[in-house]
C-alpha cells in the first residue's frame, strides 16, 4: 500500500504524546495494571487521551492540538491530575522517567493487541527491553517538504532534546552513567537512527517508501522508530528522542522550544540541511544520551566543538523572539533554568544518594510528578 | 532396633521436607499446581503413615521453626500493604471488613443450627473469617501475578488476619471470663496480650529502619536484618504467650511505613525461606487428627461452600465502587480460599495458654486439610482467570 499524501496541518501547532510508568505502592517495581486503570479511566471522560502501550506495565497519553505553551500545559495539568486520582483508587503510582530504575524486562507482560504480539513475535526480547518510556512531540506543518526540510534541519538540534530530557540513568537496578540509557534501547531496533536524506516529500514516498515496502520490512511508517519521523496522516514530524521528564510542566517547555525552533528554522535564516551534516549526527547523539548537559558536541557544518550546555543557552536566548511570539516565553525560561540546575537525571542521582535505594528513585519519581516537591 | 527408631525420628522432619520438595517439584512441572499445596498433601500423607515419629510438642524446633517461617511471610505481607491506599480509597476496606463479618455470621449460624455448642461455633466462626497469607503470599509470588486482584487479594488477606486474631482472642477472652470469672486473666489472655503483640512488632518496625539507614547502602543488610528481628520477634512471643501473627504483621507494616523507600525486600527471603516454607505446610497439616478430620468432614464442606460463597460475593459486591469490573471483584474473593497454616498455628498458640479447644473444632481440621491442598489451587485459578500471571510468550 503506497504511502498516501501527506494532510496539510495548520504550521507550527502542537501535540505531546506522554509514555508514563505504572508502578506499584508495595514495592515500588513496575506493575502490570494498564488494563485495570485503563478500565477506571473509561468511566469518566478524560481530558485528553489514554491508550495502552506494549507492555501493560506502561501507558500512553496525548495532548489535543495546540498552538500555545500555556494552554498545552494546562490540559497537562488536569491529565496528570486525573491520572494521579485514578492512580490512588487502585494503588498505582503513576510517574515519568525514562527508564523505571530497576524493573526487571523479563517480568513484563505483552498487551494484548495484535499489533503489539506481532511486535513481540517479531523482535523478542527487544519487545519487553522496550519498557522504556518517552515524550514524543508533533510539529504541525503545512506540506511534505517542509515536514523534511524541518525534520533534516533539526538534525543538528537533536542533542539538545534527549539533554534536556535526560530523566534515564538507572537500568536494571545499576547507574548506567549514561544521563539518557532509554536511547541505547530504542537503537537496538533494526529500523532506528536518522531517516533517509531526502527533502522532497514526492521523492520520499514514491521513492523510498515504495522500496523499503517492496522489500517486504516494513508495512508503515509506524514501522520506523527514527529519532524524528514525519507522520503525514497527522501531517507533523515528530521527534521522539525526549524521555519522558519527571514533571508535565518540563514535557511542556520541551514541546514550547521545539515548537519555537521550527518556526526559526522556517524563516530559513540557517545554511539549509545537508547529507554530511549527519556525520556528527551519532556523535553528538552519543555526547547527549552519555554525559548530557555537559556533554562537547561537533558542529556540523563548521567541525567546531561546543559545550552542549553553552550551545543550548545560545539557541534558546535566539528562540526568546519567537517564543514570545507564540506564547512560550515560560517554557524557554523553564529549559534556562534547567541549564543551571541540572537535569531529571541529576535529580534522580540525587535521590538515590539521598534515599540510599534504587526504590528512593521511583518514590521520588512519583512524587514529583505529582509536583509534590 | 532402638538405635534405628531413634535415627528415624531424626531423620523424619528433614526426609518429609526433602520428599515434600521433589514432590512437589514433579507435580507443579506435571500440572501446574501449586507447589504448597502439594507439600501440605505429602505433610498429611506422612502424618498418618508414621503418626509417632511426626508427633511434635510445644517446644519442639519444627513448631519454632514453623513459626519463624509463617513470621517471616507475614513480615513480608505486612511489608506490602499500604494503608494510605485503605484510606483513598474506602470501598476496598468496607468490602474486607463485610466479607469478614459476614463469613462470621454465616459460619456461626450454620455450626449452631448444625448443633455445635455456642462456644466453638464462635470460634470456629472467627478462624473462619481469616484466610491464610503462607498460601495467598506464595502463590501470588510463585505465579509472579500481578494487577488489582493481587494487589486487593494481599490487603484483604493481611485485614483478614487481624479480624481473626482479634475476633478470636475476645472470645476466648469471654471463654476465660466465663468458667474463671476472672476478669482479669481474661483481659491479660486477650486484650494485653494483642496490644503488647502489635506494640511490639511496631517498635521494632521503627527502630529497624532507623538503624539500617545509620548502616548506610541497605541492600543486603536489610533484607538480613529484617529476617533477623522476625526469628527474634517469634522467640519473644513465643517465651511470653503473645501473638507471633500480630507481632510480625505489624513489624512489616510499620518497617514500611516508616521508611522513606527502603530496598525491596527479596521475595520469600531467597532459599531460606523457600525452605522453611515448605517446613511450615508439612508441619501444618501434621498435626491434625484423621480421625477429627472424618468426624468433621460433612460439616466442614458445608462451611467451606459457605465460606467460599459469602467472601466472593462480599468482595464481589463492592467491586464497582471501589474501581474495578465485577470479573475481577470475583476473582478477589474466589482468591481468599485458603485458610490453613494461619488457623492451626493460631489453635496451637492457643494451646499452651491452656485453651484446648481442638477436639470440639473436629470440623477444623477437616477444613484445613482440604483448604491446604484447595485453597492455593483456588487462589493460584482466580489469578489467572483475572489474567494477572504472565502467560508464555
Amino acid at each position: 500500500m503506497a504511502l498516501g499524501p501527506f494532510t496539510a496541518s495548520t504550521p507550527l501547532t502542537m501535540g505531546v504524546e506522554l509514555e508514563l510508568q505504572l508502578v506499584s505502592f508495595s514495592d515500588y517495581d513496575l506493575t502490570a495494571s494498564s488494563p485495570d486503570l485503563l478500565h477506571l479511566l473509561e468511566q469518566k471522560p478524560f481530558p485528553g487521551h489514554v491508550t495502552p502501550e506494549i507492555t501493560e506495565s506502561m501507558i500512553e497519553i496525548n495532548s489535543d492540538i495546540h498552538t500555545r505553551h500555556t494552554e498545552l500545559l494546562a490540559q497537562l495539568h488536569e491529565v496528570r491530575d486525573t491520572l494521579v486520582r485514578a492512580g490512588e483508587k487502585l494503588n498505582i503510582g503513576i510517574c515519568g522517567g525514562g527508564t523505571h530504575p530497576f524493573q526487571k524486562w523479563v517480568e513484563r507482560r505483552i498487551f494484548e493487541k495484535p499489533r503489539f504480539k506481532e511486535v513481540s513475535s517479531l523482535y523478542g526480547y527487544l519487545a519487553k527491553q522496550f519498557t522504556v518510556f518517552g515524550q514524543h512531540v508533533h510539529i504541525g506543518t503545512g506540506n511534505g517538504d517542509d515536514a523534511l526540510y524541518l525534520l533534516h534541519s533539526l538534525s543538528r538540534y537533536l542533542p539538545h532534546f534527549i539533554a534536556l530530557s535526560a530523566s534515564s540513568p538507572f537500568v536494571q537496578g545499576g547507574d548506567t552513567l549514561f544521563n539518557s540509557a532509554r536511547l541505547n534501547s530504542v537503537f537496538a531496533f533494526p529500523m532506528s537512527g536518522r531517516a533517509p536524506f531526502l527533502l522532497s516529500w514526492d521523492e520520499f514516498a514514491d521513492k523510498f517508501f515504495a522500496k523499503m515496502e517492496h522489500t517486504g520490512v516494513i508495512k508503515s511508517m509506524k514501522d520506523f522508530y527514527w529519532d524524528i519521523r514525519p507522520k503525514p496522516e497527522y501531517g507533523t514530524i515528530e521527534l521522539r528522542v525526549c524521555d519522558t521528564p519527571l514533571t508535565v510542566e518540563r514535557a511542556a517547555a520541551l514541546a514550547a522550544y521545539l515548537q519555537a525552533l521550527c518556526a526559526y528554522l522556517l524563516d530559513r535564516k540557517e545554511e539549509p540541511p545537508a547529507e554530511d551534516d549527519y556525520l556528527v549526527y551519532n556523535y553528538n547523539r552519543f555526547q547527549a544520551c552519555r554525559f548530557g548537559l555537559d556533554g562537547v558536541i561537533v558542529h556540523p557544518k563548521t567541525y567546531e566543538s561546543l559545550s552542549l550546555r553553552e550551545d543550548i543557552l545560545t539557541t534558546l536566548r535566539k528562540m526568546d523572539p519567537y517564543a514570545e511570539r507564540l506564547g512560550g516565553s515560560a517554557a524557554v525560561n523553564h529549559l534556562m533554568q534547567v541549564t543551571h540546575v541540572g537535569s531529571d537525571a541529576q535529580y534522580l542521582r540525587d535521590q538515590f544518594a539521598s534515599s540510599g535505594s534504587v526504590e528512593g528513585i521511583v518514590d521520588a519519581a512519583v512524587q514529583r510528578f505529582r509536583g509534590r516537591r | 532396633m532402638p538405635d534405628f527408631l531413634v535415627i528415624s525420628a531424626e531423620l523424619a522432619w528433614p526426609l518429609a521436607v526433602l520428599l515434600a520438595w521433589l514432590a512437589g517439584e514433579f507435580i507443579h512441572r506435571w500440572t501446574k499446581l501449586p507447589r504448597i499445596s502439594v507439600y501440605g498433601l505429602v505433610g498429611f500423607l506422612c502424618a498418618q503413615a508414621f503418626p509417632d515419629l511426626f508427633a511434635t510438642e510445644s517446644s519442639s524446633p519444627v513448631i519454632v521453626l514453623a513459626n519463624v517461617a509463617f513470621g517471616l511471610i507475614l513480615f513480608e505481607l505486612g511489608y506490602r500493604v499500604n494503608l494510605n491506599w485503605l484510606r483513598v480509597n474506602p470501598w476496598v476496606a468496607v468490602s474486607g471488613l463485610a466479607e469478614a463479618f459476614a463469613t462470621f455470621a454465616v459460619v456461626y449460624l450454620i455450626a449452631s443450627a448444625w448443633g455445635m455448642d455456642t462456644m466453638p461455633s464462635l470460634l470456629l466462626a472467627s478462624l473462619a473469617m481469616s484466610t491464610s497469607p503462607a498460601g495467598v503470599l506464595r502463590v501470588v509470588n510463585e505465579q509472579r501475578s500481578s494487577g488489582q486482584v493481587t494487589e486487593r487479594v494481599l490487603h484483604l488477606v493481611a485485614m483478614n488476619c487481624v479480624l481473626a486474631v482479634l475476633t478470636f482472642k475476645v472470645i476466648v477472652g469471654f471463654w476465660v471470663f466465663n468458667t474463671s470469672g476472672s476478669l482479669t486473666q481474661a483481659i491479660s489472655l486477650s486484650a494485653i496480650e494483642l496490644v503488647a503483640s502489635a506494640l511490639l512488632g511496631a517498635v521494632c518496625g521503627m527502630l529497624v529502619p532507623a538503624v539500617l539507614r545509620h548502616l548506610g547502602n541497605l541492600a543486603r543488610e536489610g533484607t538480613l536484618a529484617f529476617a533477623l528481628v522476625v526469628v527474634i520477634l517469634v522467640a519473644i512471643t513465643h517465651a511470653y504467650d503473645l501473638s507471633p501473627v500480630l507481632a510480625t504483621l505489624a513489624f512489616g507494616l510499620t518497617a514500611r511505613h516508616r521508611r522513606v523507600a527502603f530496598t525491596r525486600t527479596q521475595r520469600n527471603f531467597g532459599a531460606i525461606g523457600e525452605l522453611l516454607t515448605i517446613l511450615l505446610f508439612v508441619f501444618a497439616v501434621s498435626t491434625l487428627d484423621w480421625n477429627n478430620v472424618v468426624n468433621g468432614g460433612m460439616l466442614a464442606f458445608v462451611l467451606l461452600i459457605a465460606r467460599f460463597i459469602v467472601k466472593t460475593a462480599g468482595v464481589a459486591a463492592f467491586s464497582q465502587l471501589s474501581g474495578i469490573p465485577w470479573r475481577k471483584g470475583l476473582a478477589t474473593g474466589m482468591a481468599l480460599a485458603p485458610m490453613s497454616v494461619f488457623v492451626v498455628l493460631l489453635l496451637e498458640q492457643t494451646k499452651n495458654s491452656g485453651v484446648v479447644f481442638i477436639d470440639e473444632l473436629a470440623a477444623v481440621a477437616a477444613m484445613t486439610v482440604f483448604m491446604e491442598v484447595l485453597g492455593p489451587i483456588i487462589t493460584q485459578r482466580a489469578l489467572i482467570w483475572a489474567r494477572e500471571t504472565p502467560k508464555e510468550e
